[in-house]
């Protein structure tokens, strides 16, 4: 019976190790994969470190991560401590306050706090970059520590300082020679606690930083959206790195505890080597990370802040306009319009943005964005003749177009029967025939866009009848054709061609065309979504002069060969355009990658505040509705 | 800085216009928005279901692991609390997006079910997944605080039961689980507050048309930029959170007076 209990024990305990180390032996075993796919290993190559060690984001998202880490470890850990001290020797009344007070956040769900500190640092009008992360994460710690300490400190006996003082110890030498000692395992698992919520955390980070800083977790977050093994070479750099530190430290603990022979307190010894280990070589990173020298040219020695979509950015760009200008550009990703607004709207620092059109407008609107200075831009004459004066921009004052594109209907050509695309346009969606079968993207635009076009309507129409015609079209679709809401994700399934058909953007099927012979693209002729995205400079810019730089050379021919061919969007650039289209072009005959421009029912997104609500609270509820569709 | 934050959100959410504090009108419209709003409250619901269920499964694998890790010679505690504890310094989002890799079609999950003839079926996007992900995350923190609370505690009082004439069961359900309460509380505590909130869980393994609490919350601050009906969603939350805890560390605390009786 009793045998019997251990084997089960030995069995679960196997089957959760194994649970807890499949994911990471899989990112460890991807990270070396050959090709792209997450699923087929296709064979052995290096190329996701190469990709990786170039990447000065990904190792600077590195460096970011742990620093932060070790320094709220080291402060909330000291702080708590004290605090927690201080609290038990205060009054009962201040004490129950306190222990209230200090559970707060750690009642609270993350989200909250997080919202709570983004608040904060806007109320307050603290620029936010690698300070307010820290600051918010130092914050978040301390109540951890205080809580593992404070049950310690609760079962000291409360004459032993006393008993020191009377000894003839100073009030500092009783805290440190007698009480520290006598907590030191409840500061141990605080320590450990924060560490482990610092490097863990993704809600907080995410609402509160700013400037290009990011950490680990939102570099992965807007990566992900299109599938990047790198992400997987820079984990397994993580657990490398966390893995050799801890044998350095069991290795060192070890000698370091026969040389001592104090066997008892040296168990938990590691931790202070870990961070120090840890430490350095953090710095390490961060030294070779920010180690570039700068040189005579034009612009060295200035940094350009951009700030634009996740993946949406030719690999070698930025490498070649730093080499080209001598300046350092840093590279901020947003994963929505929207969420760029809130930065931009509330004092964050960019020299040029890419957001859509639309989002232009409100920009406009807003005055948030500068008139440029035409006198400063050669490339107007290059740019493709459609997208001029677009309505958002109609005297092209504003912005210069980056990509462009439409959006259409991907489909898998050996499943979807092509009549069937003529005779319903986007109703193809709510074809009970293609039911489980299909994929919706998640964004309420373009999906009210299909809905309204279907409906005949237009998809800037601020009519409530229509939007909410509008919105049961797509409940219905949610509800009876198991339709999956994905983002970017839709790219890498097409093209291992998971579902038959799926709303894309023409740059996104551009991509998966060329990976996918077996897909097509189809655009409705009840009309779709013409868009730009281009780039602004922000009113309160502070290096207007490299943006101008920045807008002239990604608009010259080779800087838009590389960035087009990479992301796979339209290429504004009109020789690059028909070059990458054309005979031996990367996208050759690929008829996604053109633009569809002569059919009237085509339209632009304007900007609307009252509809851009009414939009996004519909959206959610088709979100609602598709949850409990399942 | 704890309070702070806090005190914000409560002033946004029953406030109008809540971009600037020097103007604002005092409200309880974005309270009863959320109330009678039927999608909300499933929203909510769904969300706490879900947590529940995490907080169920982890306490059902985590007691043993943890009983088990405890029974364990002292050197081996020690290794196996580290191999538990490893994985938690790797982010959360990178073990979470490898689950993508795994659990998708064609990836390793399905072709080994295939293998064994339960078919290619999918289980990214669903709502297992998301409980998969959800149980992968939080159950290091269940294991490790009931490990915590095992440890502690005094192995001659197993003895004296067993001397007593108690048979294991009775044991356990009278000595070892009692005593080991407040490990299992605070590992509840650690495990359904996240799940309640997780939003980058649902939207990677459950896909766009899995939308909990946390999700709505995102979307209303950063999408539809309604800060003041963000606000009060989440306080609504926070509130609900905070009774709930309470509730289960009263249980903690009158099972600690009946001991001292």
């Amino acid at each position: 019976m009793k045998k019997n209990r251990r084997i089960f024990g030995t069995v679960l305990l196997t089957l959760a190790i194994i649970f807890f180390y499949l994911p990471i032996v899989y990112m460890i075993v991807f990270s070396f994969n050959d090709s792209k796919s997450l699923t087929a290993f296709t064979g052995f190559s290096l190329r996701w470190y190469e990709h990786m060690l170039e990447s000065r984001d990904m190792m600077q998202s590195l460096y970011t991560t742990f620093s932060i880490a070790i320094i709220s470890t080291v402060v909330s850990t000291v702080a708590g401590t004290i605090a927690a001290i201080g609290i038990s020797k205060s009054r009962k009344i201040v004490r129950d306050v306190m222990e209230q007070v200090n559970n707060l956040p750690i009642m609270n769900p993350d989200i909250v706090t997080a919202i709570g500190f983004m608040l904060l640092f806007i109320t307050f009008r603290v620029e936010k970059g690698y300070m307010t992360m820290l600051l918010a994460h130092i914050a978040f710690c301390i109540p951890f520590v205080m809580l593992s300490v404070m049950p310690k400190i609760r079962s000291l006996d409360p004459n032993l300082a006393d008993a020191a003082m009377d000894l003839g110890a100073t009030p500092w030498q009783s805290l440190i020679k007698v009480i520290v000692p006598q907590i030191t395992p409840g500061i141990v698992s605080g320590a450990l606690i924060a560490f482990t919520m610092s490097v863990d955390d993704f809600i907080i980070s995410y609402f509160v930083t700013g400037s290009g800083v990011k950490n680990l977790s939102i570099m992965v977050y807007t990566m992900s959206k299109r599938v990047n093994p790198s992400i997987n070479a820079i984990s397994t750099l993580v657990v490398v790195i966390i893995f050799i530190a801890l044998i350095v430290i069991n290795v060192t603990s070890a000698i370091m505890a026969k040389r001592e022979k104090k066997a008892e307190i040296g168990k938990r010894k590691w931790v202070l080597p870990t961070i120090a280990i840890i430490l350095v070589l953090a710095i390490g990173i961060g030294a070779t990370s920010f180690g570039q020298t700068s040189s005579s040219l034009p612009f060295a020695g200035e940094t350009l802040y951009i700030y634009l979509p996740g993946e949406y950015m030719g690999e070698d760009i930025v490498s070649d306009f730093e080499a080209y200008t001598g300046a350092t550009v840093v590279v901020e990703n947003f994963e929505s319009n929207e969420q760029m607004y809130i930065k931009v709207a509330n004092g964050g620092n960019y020299d040029l943005l890419i957001p859509s059109d639309y989002m232009i407008e409100r920009l406009i609107q807003e005055d948030l964005i500068q008139k440029l200075d035409q006198s400063k831009l050669d490339c107007m004459p290059k740019i493709v003749d459609n997208i001029k004066g677009m309505p958002y921009d109609p005297q092209n004052e504003y912005g210069i177009p980056y990509f462009w594109g439409t959006v259409g209907i991907i489909y898998d050509t050996t499943v979807v029967d092509e009549e069937d695309l003529e005779n319903d346009g986007f109703a193809v969606f709510l074809n009970e025939k293609y039911k489980g079968n299909i994929y919706l993207y998640d964004s309420e635009r373009d999906s009210f866009m299909m809905a309204l076009k279907n409906l005949g309507y237009s998809m800037n129409t601020e009519s409530e009848e229509e939007l909410s015609a509008a919105y049961n079209w797509l409940v219905k679709c949610v509800e009876t054709m198991e339709a999956q809401i994905v983002t970017d994700e839709i790219i890498d399934n097409m093209i291992n061609g998971r579902k038959a058909l799926g709303l894309i953007y023409s740059g996104d099927a551009t991509y998966v065309m060329s990976e996918n012979e077996d897909m097509g693209f189809y655009m409705p002729n009840e009309g779709t979504n013409q868009w730009v995205d281009a780039m602004v400079i922000p009113k309160n810019a502070k290096n207007p002069d490299l943006a101008y730089e920045f807008m002239n050379f990604i608009t010259n021919y080779e800087a838009a060969y590389d960035n087009s061919s990479w992301v796979g969007y339209t290429s504004p650039n009109r020789d690059v355009m028909n070059d990458l289209f054309g005979p031996d072009g990367d996208y050759e005959g690929i008829d996604a990658y053109i633009p569809r421009t002569d059919n009237e029912n085509d339209e632009a997104f304007c900007y609307n505040d009252r509809t851009r609500k009414i939009m996004s609270n519909l959206w959610s509820k088709v979100k609602i509705a598709a949850s409990n569709a399942e | 800085m704890l309070v702070l934050p806090m005190a914000l959100i409560a002033l946004y959410s029953i406030t109008r216009h809540g971009n600037s504090i020097i103007s604002f009108s005092l409200t309880l419209e974005h309270y009863v928005k959320f109330f009678t709003d039927p999608d909300f409250l499933t929203v909510l619901t769904r969300s706490l279901w879900i947590a529940f269920k995490t907080t169920v499964i982890c306490l059902i694998l985590g007691y043993p692991i943890a009983y088990y890790i405890s029974r364990s010679r002292e050197k081996m505690q020690g290794i196996l609390l580290m191999c538990i504890t490893i994985p938690t310094w790797i982010n959360m989002l990178v073990r979470t997006y490898a689950w993508i890799g795994i659990m998708s079609e064609g990836g390793i999950l399905s072709t080994i079910l295939s293998f064994f003839g339960l078919g290619d079926f999918e289980l990214l996007y669903t709502e297992t997944a998301v409980l998969i992900g959800m149980v992968y995350n939080f159950l290091p923190f269940m294991i490790l605080q009931i490990n915590t609370s095992l440890c502690k505690m005094d192995h001659s009082l197993l003895e004296a039961s067993a001397d007593l004439g108690a048979t294991p069961v009775r044991t356990f359900t009278r000595v070892t689980f009692p005593l080991s309460l407040p490990g299992v509380i605070s590992g509840i505590n650690l495990v359904f507050l996240p799940a309640v909130s997780s939003f980058f869980i649902p939207k990677l393994l459950g896909g766009g048309q899995y939308f909990l609490i946390g999700n709505l919350i995102e979307n209303q601050f950063i999408t539809v930029g309604e800060w003041n009906f963000g606000s009060a969603i989440s306080m609504i939350m926070a509130v609900i959170m905070m009774l709930m805890m309470m509730a289960v560390n009263k249980i903690e605390t009158r099972n600690a007076g009946g001991k001292e009786e």
